[in-house]
């Protein structure tokens, strides 16, 4: 039997999608879609859901209803290592770094099975000078900005289609946070596709054109970034407004 | 003494060899493999069969590796998917408790069909002085094989794309998945690795005396030894561990005598466990 074959732009849909943990869902019938080269926030506090999104469409969970679409193919419930071969890359708030290996050998791994391009590489070294001063230190090492950092080149090493990150400021100091965006702003000028799950709403919705809001694992409000910021609602919720 | 030092040496790398096979697969699956001695001999028994037949050394070896390996590999592609499936003490426990099945399952094999077969590799030619020291080639000729084989290890780890990929699934295998890395495709190779290295072992080893089915658990003991001084997941730390450890087993053989070495090496392996509980090498466990 053959999937009927959707022609859509987007090079992520995901719909319907229900995943959780143990038997219980924690997100329900989620839809959305990405079209290259955009930058989407999807924005939520504590325990909104955002993390166990990821991890559905990444396959670390197997979802209990639902769909997820890469680049014109099914991925739903397909292995992560193979998922993340395609070129859809996530970098978890946890990081996932490998402590014991040097900045270097991070960056080297996320090339793997490839031989890692050295033009890409350089083009990591230029977005986060910092690594390139500190290549030969153990990640394990490295500060908590600096890790950030590592993962996102990390990530970027396999010259990913779309690029999904879990609260990229996670631990960082505002000043840090608010580098780090500069960084991934930077990304988004130069064409990479985003998806940024963030609680600190303010920056996600200037880095990104457009927002989805998920409270208690359900999707809400969406629109233009302009427009969630102006919203009252968000205002009250996210932004610290009266 | 000098002698004595050099011997030890020369049995530690081998040691580390040992150690190292044991370590990668606790390593990467928390199974604790205690029949690693009884695959490295059922290699060794299988060369001696074959060049029983008149199979020249080389291709035997050759072929008793590559069983070594298969039984290993054969074992990760079936029961241990069922380990798999476990966490935690779970699975260490169920890992431990299948290894010394499958080793008692080899040790009985051994004692029904060979009880008695025994590879003795016989390297021709005088001995060869070294430092003052006269090594016979068999001994030298075992540590050129065993340097050689770290070597290209340490080579393997550092320098290409799988074995960075095998370290990476030790260190972290949710990020290795994220990386592309297929962590089941890196255990099965693993295991297969781990069966030739121990093959290996043993073979080197039966170039300074027989090895036969007597030996399945002292080199069992030995390897496990070896991995807890390095620290379990270290491979530096195995070869560091067996170099120590093949020194004090030679020195303390040479001053006090045979049948003391083993407890003092255990006393070594006890001894660190209480002052560095992760090993020498070994990553302090969070
Ligand atoms: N490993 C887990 N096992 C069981 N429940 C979990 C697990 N991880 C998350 N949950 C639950 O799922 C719900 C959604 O959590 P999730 O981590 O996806 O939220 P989040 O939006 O990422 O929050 P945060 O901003 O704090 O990271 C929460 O109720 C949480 O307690
Ligand atoms: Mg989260």
């Amino acid at each position: 039997m053959r999937e009927p074959v959707v022609v859509s732009g987007a090079i992520l849909s995901v719909a319907g999608l229900s995943a959780g943990y143990v038997g219980e869902d924690v997100i329900y019938d989620i839809g959305f879609e990405v079209d290259e080269g955009e930058a989407v926030t999807i924005i939520g506090s504590n325990g909104a859901g955002k993390s166990t999104l990821f991890r559905a469409i990444m396959s670390m969970l197997t979802p209990s209803a639902g769909t997820v679409r890469f680049d014109g193919s099914d991925i739903t419930g397909l292995a992560t290592h193979r998922i993340a071969r395609l070129g859809l890359a996530y970098v978890p708030a946890e990081r996932h770094l490998f402590p014991q290996m040097s900045v270097t050998e991070n960056l080297l791994l996320g090339a793997f099975p490839d031989r890692p391009d050295p033009a890409i590489q350089d083009s990591v070294f230029d977005v986060f000078p910092r690594l390139a001063e500190r290549k030969t230190q153990d990640a394990g090492t490295l500060s908590g900005g600096e890790q950030q950092m590592l993962a996102v080149g990390r990530a970027l090493m396999s010259k990913p289609s779309l690029l999904l990150l879990d609260e990229p400021t996670t631990g960082l100091a505002p000043l840090l946070a608010a580098e780090a965006y500069k960084a991934l702003a930077r990304l988004r000028d130069d064409g990479l596709t985003l998806v940024v799950a963030e609680q600190q709403v303010p920056l996600a919705l200037e880095l990104a054109s457009r927002g989805y809001v998920i409270d208690h694992g359900r999707f809400g409000l969406s629109g233009p970034s302009e427009e969630l910021a102006g919203n009252p609602e968000v205002q009250r919720a996210y932004l610290g407004v009266a | 003494m000098k002698s004595a030092l050099l011997d030890g040496i020369v049995l530690g790398l081998q040691y580390g060899l040992l150690g190292v096979g044991l370590t990668l697969i606790y390593g990467l699956t928390g199974v604790l493999n205690l029949a690693h001695g009884q695959i490295a001999v059922l290699g060794a028994v299988v060369v001696s069969l074959l060049m029983g037949t008149g199979l020249p050394a080389v291709p035997a070896i050759l072929a008793g590796l590559a069983v070594s390996g298969a039984v290993l590999l054969a074992l990760d592609l079936s029961v241990m998917r069922v380990v798999y499936r476990q966490e935690g003490e779970t699975r260490i426990l169920l890992g431990l408790l299948l290894m010394l099945g499958v080793g008692f399952m080899i040790d009985g094999f051994l004692a029904w069909r060979y009880p008695i077969e025994q590879l003795g590799l016989r390297i021709g030619g005088d001995p060869i002085s070294i430092l003052g020291v006269r090594m016979s080639t068999g001994s030298l000729l075992a540590s050129a094989i065993t340097i050689v084989t770290g070597l290209v290890l340490v080579a393997f780890f550092r320098l290409t794309s799988l074995g960075r990929g095998v370290r990476s699934v030790i260190q972290d295998e949710m990020g290795a998945r994220l990386c592309g890395v297929n962590p089941a495709f890196v255990r099965t190779f693993v295991f297969g690795l781990s069966g030739v290295l121990a093959g290996l072992v043993a073979v080197t080893r039966s170039m300074t005396g027989p090895i036969g089915a007597n030996n399945t658990i002292s080199f069992t003991v030995l390897a496990l030894i070896v991995a807890v001084v390095g620290g379990l997941g270290s491979v530096s730390g195995a070869f560091l561990a067996g170099v120590l450890l093949g020194v004090v087993d030679r020195l303390s053989s040479f001053y006090i005598g045979t049948y003391i070495t083993t407890i003092i090496l255990l006393v070594c392996a006890a001894l660190t466990i209480v002052a560095k509980p992760s090993g020498l090498l070994g990553r302090p466990s969070t």
